[in-house]
């Protein structure tokens, strides 16, 4: 009786251990929704045979990663935030990527200065406002919005999602903690309403008439400008978009990045870093803007036609590592104020 | 020879082996916590740490006290009274409980928000013009979130108070009614209350678990503050510490109701079957009855299902139903299974504590249930550095486990062993204890008295936990998303990519299935316990 339960568990145990690595198969953690990134993986699969699996959780893979150690299974790497990336390189699951391919396709200030990770597609921090109750010069800077001036006309999402602690980083980075925190408390006292929803969500209230300004991601605009529900188109049209801190002296927009590394016990190493290659040249980098309204990375690629149409835009320089050092602080910063 | 020593042993060992594999994840999130989180705390304490106590406390409270007052109300209605009707009740009020608490809340919010139809007709209808001409309650508040909460809760406490209200002999009833004293508040409340509290308890744990609705109202709780440490100050140890501060918690409250429950027993000694015939009512007292049940049934069901509905049928995709179709067939795959898993465990710890009257087995039968109190994001990194040791230790074998089904199958284990332990175990309180010592005086050993006496008697329960088991896997998603294997979709993750963009007209169809399928052995289980 007793030996019989063993067999069964044993049986049992390979079964579930079956999963072993094919060669040409590429593993992928993912933080982007499989529906985003499926058309890029076709792609490649459709170039180079390589077939690809992805795991996607938003949260938590780089703790799996990490406690799977060297019998993990993945390859790739591919997150949304610079902080996300940034964690995966301190945790040391990281490899060193040597391809001069990638050198040239990723600029450096848009990569890992160890070549752990590479930035592969850029999205802009932009304010959006109600069009027939702001004029179009009204806000020029994300300083702008913590004037009395806006109280209880601002919208956002809680100042804990990633996107919003960046940006609380990019203003620490450039202000100072003290003039950042002062900017945070005038911000967080304009607001209409509690800190709630995605960034759909605060364009969907301004167009509801809750408040008249946000701060949203570039590509939340596109998406919702041909969005196959009708409502949200409407909600597009009746917003203005605004590139802030656009002067001659100023800084450039706020930008972060979704990217990608290898992982460190990767068994496929030469296949996980041409998954990279392939996603940083030019065609891949012009499906980025073309399927999800994102920047390319990749100099030699022009931001598609629509992108261009909704204006040419400076970008803030500040090291984008530098973001991911200060997200603590931010966070810290964003806890006090009530953000 | 029966009751001799080795064969005791054996039994007390396995018990704790088995609390001790369960409460694995458990201790390596304590291990976790016992690092640096470099000067946290003092940060917390001065800015937020307040703020999400208060916030955890009112929504455990709020949904707690709806939660009774909705499930123990509608429990002692069906079960005293008889009416047009309260088969028919009896059967849907359970069905909001195949209803993922977030997924109703997404729903909700489409619906009272400002676009959405209830404040378009009431402005319609009142001639107001913009958000400034009326006040409306905000749906993503804590209100709205005891609301949503409590609406898909209740039937945990229904369900557990119905079967005890009825298991309660004819002749207590009878006594109660010669004294002239209230047949609710004196017989059926004190004897029904390991049942209700069991219920209360997996509500609340629930509760404090919960992110998915927390987190689309933006309410700040203690679950919220770990994931904003973990992730915003990547701090996995402050993290685990706020998740254990909380988990000591639950277990304090939970032992103070075990210690203020004492030596009482609650189970009937007599030899009288329990069967208990309801009073019939007709006319006005039947329709306010009728009426007061279908108030949760409304709001935990019918609308949130109406409004999932609607989304689906506006945005009419047949390609999708395809992609779900074999989704469908993962959900359902581990439900099962996973709750075959479960019940095991369940019948194991509990029967065994229950038959050696052991207080240490019992303290460990329940702490084995603690897996349920901590955020499945969480338990699901403990269960990640437990699997991932022992890949360590069995890295010469070919066995490996992270990232494979079993790492599923065992956090399932770790999570949802409450429900079945909750079940097992109140239903085992309705057994005397002499009816196991004659078992095992005719000659019976311990598991052949399982087997043979234990089991048949608390089938009822067994089932409604294994039901309730299989629900609570249908819905899951935070450690769902985290362990399973490559390619491996179920619907509720495959949902939640959708929801979490807010893309809520694709997400619809895989969240009406997963209510759907919930629903089946829901019905069983009421054909069954009515039976």
């Amino acid at each position: 009786m007793l030996k019989c339960k063993y067999v069964i568990f044993g049986v049992v145990i390979s079964i579930f251990s079956l999963q072993q690595l094919v060669a040409e198969e590429l593993n992928i953690y993912s933080h982007r929704q499989p529906f985003l990134i499926q058309p890029f993986l076709d792609a490649f699969t459709q170039k180079t045979g390589i077939k690809t699996n992805v795991l996607y959780s938003s949260k938590g893979l780089a703790q799996r990663l990490r406690s799977e150690g060297r019998n993990s299974p993945a390859d790739v790497v591919l997150t949304v935030d610079i902080g996300r990336l940034y964690i995966y390189r301190d945790l040391g699951l990281l490899a060193v990527v040597n391809s001069d391919k990638m050198l040239e396709n990723v600029p450096s200030h848009m990569r890992a200065a160890d070549n752990t990770w590479f930035a592969l597609s850029k999205r802009s921090r932009v304010i959006i406002t109600a069009k027939d109750r702001v004029g179009t010069d009204e806000i020029k800077k994300i300083e702008d919005l913590a004037d009395p001036k806006w109280k209880g006309r601002i919208c956002s999402r809680p100042g804990s999602h990633v996107y919003n602690r960046a940006l609380m980083a990019s203003v620490i980075a450039h202000h100072g903690a003290e003039r950042a925190e002062e900017w945070a408390i005038g911000l967080v006292n304009n607001f209409a309403r509690r800190p709630q929803g995605n960034d759909r969500a605060q364009v969907k209230a301004i167009y509801e008439g809750v408040c008249d300004v946000g701060i949203i991601n570039n590509y939340y605009f596109g998406k919702l400008k041909f969005s196959e529900d009708k409502n949200q188109r409407v909600w597009a049209k009746a917003m203005n978009l605004t590139f802030p801190n656009q002067g001659a002296t100023e800084r450039g927009a706020h930008v972060n990045i979704s990217g990608g590394g290898v992982a460190l016990h990767s068994k496929n190493k030469a296949n996980a870093v041409a998954l990279l290659e392939f996603l940083s040249d030019p065609a891949s980098q012009q499906l980025y803007g073309e399927i999800n309204f994102e920047y390319p990375v990749n100099p030699k690629v022009a931001p598609t036609a629509e992108l261009q149409s909704w204006g040419v835009f400076k970008e803030d320089q500040l090291p984008i590592e530098r973001i991911a050092e200060l997200s603590r602080q931010a966070q810290m910063m964003i806890d006090r104020v009530g953000w | 020879m029966a009751f001799g020593p080795q064969i005791l042993d054996w039994r007390k060992a396995s018990v704790f082996a088995l609390a001790f594999i369960l409460l694995s994840p458990v201790f390596a999130l304590i291990i976790l916590s016992f690092g640096d989180s470099e000067g946290l705390w003092p940060h917390l304490v001065s800015s937020v740490l307040g703020k999400y106590i208060s916030t955890t406390l009112l929504l455990m409270i709020g949904v707690g006290c709806l939660s009774l007052l909705l499930g123990v109300t509608c429990a002692w209605i069906i079960a005293a009274y008889r009416f047009r009707f309260s088969k028919w009740l009896d059967f849907i009020i359970l069905l909001p409980i195949a209803c993922p608490a977030y997924l109703v809340g997404y729903a909700y919010t489409d619906f009272f928000e400002y676009a959405g139809p209830v404040q378009v007709a009431l402005r319609q209808f009142m001639g107001w013009q913009s958000a400034r001409d009326y006040y409306f309650p905000e749906i993503r508040s804590l209100g709205g979130a005891i609301f949503v909460l409590s609406s898909v809760l209740y039937p945990y406490i229904y369900l557990l108070a119905r079967t005890a209200f009825r298991h309660i002999p004819e002749n207590f009833y009878e006594v109660a009614a010669l004294s002239n004293r209230s047949v609710f508040w004196n017989i059926a409340l004190p004897l029904g209350r390991p049942a209700i509290v069991a219920g209360l308890a997996l509500v609340s744990m629930e509760v404090v678990s919960d992110f998915g609705t927390v987190e689309f109202f933006a309410l700040d709780t203690l679950t919220l503050g770990i994931f904003n440490v973990w992730i915003g100050m990547d701090s996995i140890t402050g993290a685990a510490q706020i998740a254990t501060v909380t988990f000591a918690f639950i277990i304090i409250l939970l032992f103070a109701e075990l210690y203020s429950r004492g030596s009482k027993r609650f189970n009937d000694t007599s030899r009288r079957q329990a069967i208990q015939h309801a009073k019939p009512l007709v006319g006005t007292k039947s329709f306010i009855c009728i009426l007061i049940c279908l108030i949760p049934i409304g709001f935990g069901f019918f609308i949130p299902v109406g409004i999932l509905l609607w989304n689906v049928i506006m945005t009419a995709d047949m390609a999708a139903l395809e992609e779900v179709w074999s989704v469908l067939q993962n959900s359902v795959y581990v439900s099962v299974i996973g709750a075959f898993i479960i019940m095991l465990s369940a019948i194991t710890i509990a029967s065994s504590s229950k038959v050696h009257a052991n207080k240490s087995m019992r303290i460990a039968g329940n702490l084995s249930a603690a897996g349920y109190a901590f955020p499945g994001t969480m338990l699901a990194i403990g269960v990640l550095s437990c699997l991932g040791a022992v890949d360590q230790l069995l890295s010469w074998t070919s066995i490996y486990l992270s990232g494979t089904l079993f790492a599923l199958f065992f956090a399932y284990l770790v999570r949802f062993q409450a429900v079945g332990y909750g079940a097992v175990s109140s239903g085992l309180t309705k057994i005397p204890l002499n009816l196991m010592s004659c078992s095992r005086s005719l000659g019976l050993n311990a598991q052949q008295t399982t087997l043979r006496v234990t089991i048949p008697l608390i089938q009822k329960p067994i089932i409604a936990g294994a039901v309730l088991a299989f629900v609570d896997i249908m819905k899951e998603l935070p450690m769902t998303l985290l362990l399973r294997p490559f390619n491996f979709e179920t619907l509720a993750t495959y949902s939640y990519q959708f929801a979490h963009d807010e893309l809520m007209d694709q997400a619809s169809l895989p969240a009406l299935i997963i209510i759907v399928v919930g629903l089946v052995p829901v019905i069983f289980l009421n054909k069954l316990l009515r039976a």
